[in-house]
């Protein structure tokens, strides 16, 4: 004990602060060493010999919350940045005018050309893209969310056989990459099929919403499944019995009950299904020629933009952020449920 | 209003048998309570009655619809669930006029219903609460009025009072008795507490292990058991058994005796038979004029007095050697009930005497009730 004591003063500055302190209070229990007046610890630190950086950490020992504030900050910052700015610089390269785009700075813009935002509608039918990819994803949100609750509700609150093996089953086909599927599919979606000559043209799906959202929403359909199924377990039996004693038949109780009391989980299945549908482009570039007409989606659209000799970067970061906009809206509109759904699945009765 | 008539209802699932062929007949506007312990079938009888689940075996008529395969909605029944089960998302109005609403009626003979629910259950001024801003009594009303809103043919109530405090649940109880008489229908009740069995209905259906043991009005029941389990089970404290055997005048057990005929009672020498006295049916020697008929009187030791106030319970050892049980019920010990003046206290030998005509026998073997007076 007596030999830690005397080590005290002769620490080296580098040395863990913590151990320093350790050491420190030792001193101040052993009270051996008379000469020095104050014991307290506290009152020791202005004497020692530190570093700036010794003396922040020393700071956030003895403050510890300080520490959790400042980690907090810089995280939130770090990702804000990293998320947010490419959407300014983007912002950046759009006003920037065409002949300037080797002048954008990292933070300034290369000139004023308000006009690109126009312009992108004039040049292409790019509204058109958009639509195109709202629509199919409406629709690819609509159909997994009808299919998706009513294989939520069998998993989540039937008890049969087999039960398990068939979820593993659903969720399986979640693991293989897309792509896997994509000659088959793109064989079965260019043949003429006789059967189809009377509702499309020429009887082929190419070229057709239907040839992009099918495949998307069989895709996307295991994870709601698995989101739904989850919330639908939570809604007490009780409930489902009233419905169902009430009026309602298992379906109705279905559509009355437990989806309105899942709100939090269909909102998070839905939003997460229309982003990832509105976003794709391996799909459903392969499944259209790319024409606007032909319902391509609206990143075949930004990427049209990309001439023969010039790449009209100003147009494409124009299209960029018009083509966010919808989403933007949509995750604004839908984010307290969605923070709530992905959060927690905790069903108050 | 209609009867509900159960037949050969069996229940059972992969590995258990949860109601085993159930024969009842429940009188149109009658309050029939089914009770027994936790797990006895009782919730699963309730369940096939409306629909929520379907028998394996048996048939179930409401009225004179046979009901047996019809989904719950078409039974024209109503149920009030334990756990209350109104929809969280809707308000008072909305969660009493869901059936109706279902059903299309029109807008003003929904208003008009509902108001009348409200009015029966004292619910006016909250229409538009939500079922999380009341109450858990307010709610227990709020799920009678959408059961009786649609004037169903019978109610099923499963332990609609269990999760309420004790004072709401007396009051409750009061509330649903003249309740039942204001609508004058058909309810079958389900509790595990015999104290709502006794006090609101006509007849109580004992069930334990999913079979049916006896139907009779409660005072019958705790009167004259049909066998062990139900003495067992109605009454609190619970009955006295005294295992023994018949002997040529009479019982006799390790600590007791007392003399009878055999032959007038229908047992024989050597049957193994269980004896059943009521706490209050034991009387101390001193009093023993206070019962019809008194048997000889036996020795005790006073082991444990309860005062409740108006009465006195006294848990006695016929023996100091003894080993008392936890539960103070085991072999060798009685439960008595005295009244409060009794002056007696722990550690003194006394004398008892049962009376004779509350004094009830069981064979052993098969459970069933011999008699229920050895005179």
């Amino acid at each position: 004990m007596s030999d830690r004591v005397s080590d005290t003063p002769d620490a080296p500055n580098g040395s863990d602060p913590a151990a320093t302190g350790v050491a420190a209070d030792g001193g101040v229990a052993d009270g051996s060493t008379a000469d020095e007046p104050p014991l307290d610890p506290t009152a020791d630190e202005p004497e020692l010999d530190r570093g700036i950086i010794e003396a922040w950490a020393a700071r956030m020992i003895s403050n510890p919350d300080r520490a959790y504030r400042a980690t907090f900050y810089v995280a939130t910052i770090f990702f804000l940045v990293t998320t947010l700015f490419p959407f300014y610089w983007l912002f950046m390269v759009a006003i920037t005018p065409r002949g300037n785009l080797s002048d954008v700075g990292v933070l300034t813009p290369g000139g004023f050309n308000p006009g690109a935002f126009i312009e992108i509608f004039t040049t292409l039918p790019f509204h058109r893209y958009v639509f195109n990819s709202f629509l199919i994803a409406t629709i690819a949100t609509v159909a997994v969310l009808l299919v998706g609750s009513l294989a939520g509700y069998v998993f989540g609150r039937l008890r049969f056989k087999g039960r398990n093996a068939m979820l593993l089953l659903v969720l399986v086909t979640s693991f293989f990459p897309p792509a896997a599927f994509f000659i088959p599919l793109n064989r079965l979606f260019n043949r003429n099929v006789d059967a189809l000559r009377p509702l499309i043209a020429d009887g082929s799906l190419y070229n057709t919403p239907y040839a992009i959202f099918i495949p998307l929403s069989a895709i996307f359909l295991p994870l709601s499944i698995f989101i739904l199924m989850t919330f639908y377990s939570q809604i007490p039996d009780g409930l489902e019995d009233a419905a169902r004693v009430e009026g309602t038949t298992r379906l109705g109780a279905l559509f009355r009950v437990i989806v309105p009391l899942s709100a939090p989980g269909v909102a998070t299945a839905g939003v997460l299904t229309f982003i990832s549908v509105y976003n794709e482009y391996f799909f459903s570039s392969l499944m259209t020629d790319g024409r606007a007409g032909s319902w391509a989606p609206m990143l075949e659209g930004i990427l049209r933009f990309q001439g023969e000799f010039e790449v009209l970067f100003n147009l494409m970061a124009a299209a960029s952020i018009v083509a966010v906009l919808p989403v933007a809206i949509l995750v604004v509109v839908a984010q307290e449920k969605i923070v709530s759904g992905l959060t927690s699945g905790a069903v108050k009765e | 209003m209609a009867s509900v008539t159960l037949e050969g209802i069996t229940k059972r699932y992969e590995d258990v048998t949860a109601v085993d062929d159930m024969n009842l007949e429940i009188r149109d506007g009658e309050f029939v309570t089914f009770v027994g312990p936790s797990g006895c079938g009782k919730s699963t009888t309730m369940e096939t009655i409306a629909g929520l689940t379907l028998p394996t075996e048996g048939t179930i008529d409401i009225g004179d619809r046979d009901v047996t395969d019809l989904p719950p909605k078409d039974r024209g029944i109503s149920m009030v669930f334990q756990n209350i089960a109104l929809f969280p998302h809707m308000d008072v109005y909305d969660n009493i006029s869901f059936g109706l609403r279902l059903r299309k009626y029109d807008q003003e003979e929904v208003d008009r219903r509902v108001e009348e629910a409200a009015d029966i259950v004292q619910l006016e001024g909250m229409m538009d609460r939500m079922p999380k801003e009341m109450s858990g009594g307010q709610r227990q009303r709020v799920a009678i009025a959408r059961a009786i809103v649609r004037k169903p043919d019978a109610f099923l109530m499963d332990e609609p009072l269990a999760n309420l405090d004790a004072e709401l649940k007396v009051h409750m109880r009061t509330q649903l008795q003249r309740l039942h008489r204001e609508l004058d229908t058909t309810i079958i009740y389900v509790t595990h507490d015999q104290a709502q069995a006794m006090t609101m209905s006509d007849r109580i259906a004992v069930i334990n292990s999913g079979v049916l043991q006896q139907v009779a009005p409660p005072l019958e029941c705790y009167n004259e058991p049909a066998n062990l389990f139900v003495a067992g089970f109605i009454g609190s404290p619970a009955m006295n058994f005294l295992e023994g055997e018949v002997v040529d005048d009479g019982f006799e057990s390790t600590y007791t005796n007392f003399d009878f005929d055999p032959a007038t009672q229908g047992v024989q020498t050597g049957q193994e038979i269980t004896a059943g006295v009521r706490p209050e049916d034991v009387y101390l020697e001193r009093d023993a004029e206070k019962a019809t008929a008194p048997t000889k009187a036996f020795d005790a030791v006073v082991d444990v007095i309860e005062p409740m106030g108006s009465e006195m319970f006294v848990y006695l050892l016929f023996d100091r050697d003894v080993e008392a049980s936890a539960e103070g019920r085991g072999e060798g010990q009685l439960l008595i009930n005295l009244t409060p003046d009794a002056e007696i206290e722990e550690g003194d030998n006394i004398q008892v005497v049962m009376d004779r005509n509350k004094t009830h026998l069981f064979d052993r073997a098969s459970g069933e009730a011999i008699t229920h007076s050895l005179e």
